[in-house]
């Protein structure tokens, strides 16, 4: 059974082909200004890169804050569910009680029982501080491209200097007033990070579990700030192969159960 | 003023009034955008406009009835009604208006304070015309305001006891009753009698009894009536029109209710929602909820069917006794998170999660008030020890972050349903 995740996202829009439980395609694109047409494109890459046909799908799943921006999908999910099917999948020989989720416009923390359905839950308020968009704007303020802020930060991580970086539009005045007395940029972008990562280390403490964390997300991909939540839980860290497609790839896992459940009952399921 | 005034005449200070037309307009544009977001609802009484607007615009009653306005439902309306005035619940949720508070106000208190605050605050406005003001002493935003307020209007602070002990505290709590009493009869130069606090008493246990059949109708089912629409039909009754023509349009509502035969059986999860007030046209948690497709089938909110389930229990024709068992009702039946002791709301929470045969429970926290945000620490550990799935919902007034909450709540459905 060949099934597709789209995760649309606030910055990216994800893509993943499932077939039974083998990921036969999984992409990722800026979201640009016309979500639902870009994910419509993405979907036809996707696609054309498996060389499965748009009726050879059992099932398209949507997923992300755009879910119900596109009108291709079969079954709509948060990307709450999509992600912690997509962790099992993803990491199937881990016991993993935590996920991490640090995504363009949301940090989301969830708790999860050991047979890995939801617990519980967290998300950050309507603040974008903490989130992979707060960082882009940071490194913006500082004059530098995004990677070069990470390896700055990669480079300073030792840094005492402190910031609070609570509120992104605070956060920048903060960067302003440090780079006016002189500080260095690497040791501004390390302690941004470190402020974020304390942050998600509360969320974790309040919620969930730090010792059997994995980390997904486009931020999981900054390794600066995987390095500082590591420091912060205390605790090491799993993070699949394609952290940012992993809700993709739930989604997809989503529609699979879906299918395969209903194929067991009979009639009256609803 | 009189003998009973507990503000120090020496500091007065001259009313402060803000005309901000262009917050004024806004305020109208929310009512209407709530008004459009409850006009999608599928299936609505045939009288539902009549109580919209008596919320909209406050409607003028006989010029002779003076207005009393009073805030929270820890003041007796009785009490108001029985002096032959009008008594409006000042209690506000147009996220407008929070604006207009902060022009005289500091930021950093809760919208609820800030909105009904600003209803005084427009020169033109219904509430200036209010004649006196009860307040109780419950919440630090309520007790602050009822002195600034007092700039404005004659105004009574309602004291209250920290803990719901009847035992130790329904006479005190009684005399406070009739201490607001003999500020009304000041300001109004009427006397009370106790015959005119009976009948008060007595219209407004129809009133009870109708609100309870309300909720009893849709707790059965509760495709005859969305929550909404319940809520939207309670709080005409804060607006001051007189109880006996409120009583006659619910009856027609409930006559509609009891005539509904659902189609099929239905399948949506069942809800308890309790936490902070939701006042009109503050209904976004209200609306999310059941956009999402869930059912409320209980609450313990100070404005919602909680606000107005239980009846005065008169035992004794005494005005005393009529006292007592005002006390009774509004003191130590309230669900306010202004008192300790939880352990009263939590069971009244687990009580309606058992009877109504819900699903979980939501916690509406409303930023800025910690009474509500702390309470939820120990509700959402006693409710997980129990297996109830529980969500805490934190926000304001403002509708910005309407999306993450559909997420959040959208993500708890799915764990409540076993998706």
């Amino acid at each position: 059974m060949i099934t597709a995740g789209i995760d649309i996202g606030s910055t990216t829009i994800k893509v993943a082909i499932l077939d039974q439980d083998r990921v036969l395609a999984s992409l990722v694109a800026p979201a640009g200004g016309l979500p639902a047409e870009t994910a419509r494109s993405i979907f036809r890459q996707a696609l054309d890169q498996t060389g499965v046909a748009e009726s050879g799908l059992a099932a398209i799943a949507t997923t992300g804050y755009g879910r119900r921006l596109v009108d291709f999908g079969d079954l709509v999910m948060t990307e709450i569910k999509a992600c912690a099917a997509g962790v099992r999948h993803c990491l199937p020989a881990d016991t993993i009680r935590t996920i991490i989720d640090v995504g363009g416009q949301d940090t989301k923390v969830i708790a999860l029982t050991p047979e890995g359905d939801i617990e519980e839950f967290s998300m950050n308020d309507k603040c974008a501080a903490g989130t992979g968009r707060f960082l882009e704007m940071l490194a913006a303020k500082l004059g530098l491209a995004y990677e070069e802020f990470v390896s700055a930060a990669v480079g300073s991580l030792q840094t005492v200097l402190q910031m609070n970086a609570t509120c992104a539009v605070f956060a920048e005045s903060e960067v302003v007033g440090l780079l006016a007395r002189g500080e260095p940029k690497g040791d501004i972008a390390a302690a941004a990070h470190h402020a974020i990562a304390s942050r998600i280390a509360s969320m974790v403490r309040r919620v969930a579990y730090p010792e059997q964390a994995c980390f997904v997300g486009g931020g999981a991909r900054n390794q600066a700030l995987v390095k500082t939540v590591e420091e912060h839980l205390n605790a090491s860290v799993r993070i699949p192969d394609t952290p940012q497609t992993v809700v993709a790839i739930g989604a997809a896992v989503c529609a699979q159960r879906k299918l395969q459940n209903r194929g067991t009952t009979t009639g009256t399921e609803i | 003023m009189n003998d009973t005034s507990q503000f120090d005449a020496r500091f007065k200070l001259p009313p402060v009034r803000t005309d901000n037309p262009g917050v004024q307009r806004r305020a109208r544009v929310i009512e209407h955008q709530a008004a459009q977001s409850l006009a999608r609802i599928a299936r609505r009484p045939p009288d539902i406009a009549w109580f919209e607007s008596t919320l909209n615009t406050l409607p003028a009653g006989p010029a002779d009835l003076p207005w009393v306005g009073y805030f929270c439902n820890l003041v007796p309306p009785e009490l108001i009604e029985a002096f032959g005035a009008r008594a409006v619940r000042l209690d506000c949720g147009n996220a407008a208006l929070v604006q207009t508070g902060e022009e005289v106000l500091s930021g950093e208190i809760c919208p609820l304070a800030k909105s009904s605050f600003a209803r005084f605050l427009d020169p033109s406005g219904p509430l200036a015309s209010c004649r006196a003001l009860i307040l109780p002493a419950s919440c630090d935003a309520k007790r602050k305001l009822a002195e600034v307020l007092s700039d404005y209007v004659p105004t009574f602070i309602l004291n209250l006891p920290t803990e719901q002990d009847a035992g130790r505290y329904l006479d005190s709590a009684a005399r406070e009753l009739e201490r607001a009493a003999a500020f009304l009869a000041g300001v109004l130069g009427v006397r009370l009698s106790r015959r005119s606090l009976r009948a008060a008493i007595e219209t407004s246990r129809q009133r009870a009894a109708r609100i309870r059949e309300l909720d009893t109708l849709r707790t059965a089912e509760p495709g005859s009536l969305s929550a909404r629409d319940a809520f939207l039909i309670l709080q005409a009754s804060f607006t001051g029109i007189p109880p006996a023509e409120w009583n006659r349009r619910v009856d027609a509502v409930l006559a509609w209710m009891r005539a509904f035969v659902p189609a099929r059986e239905r399948l949506r999860p069942r809800l308890v929602l309790t936490g902070a007030p939701i006042i009109w046209p503050n209904f976004k948690v209200l609306n999310l909820i059941e956009e999402c497709g869930a059912d409320i089938v209980g609450d313990t909110l100070c404005t919602g069917m909680q606000a107005g389930w239980d009846p005065v229990q008169v035992d004794e024709p005494g005005l005393r006794a009529l006292w007592r068992a005002l006390a009774a009702r509004y003191t130590f039946a309230a669900p306010c998170p202004c008192f300790v002791s939880q352990g009263r709301r939590i069971n009244r929470i687990l009580e309606l999660t058992s009877e109504r045969h819900a699903h979980g429970v939501v916690h509406y926290g409303l930023r800025l008030c910690p009474l509500f945000d702390m309470e939820s620490y120990r509700l959402n550990r006693i409710l997980r020890q129990r297996g109830i799935p529980f969500l805490n919902l934190r926000t304001d007034y403002s509708l910005e972050d309407t999306e993450q909450l559909r997420v959040r709540l959208e993500a708890f459905l799915e764990t409540v349903e076993g998706n």
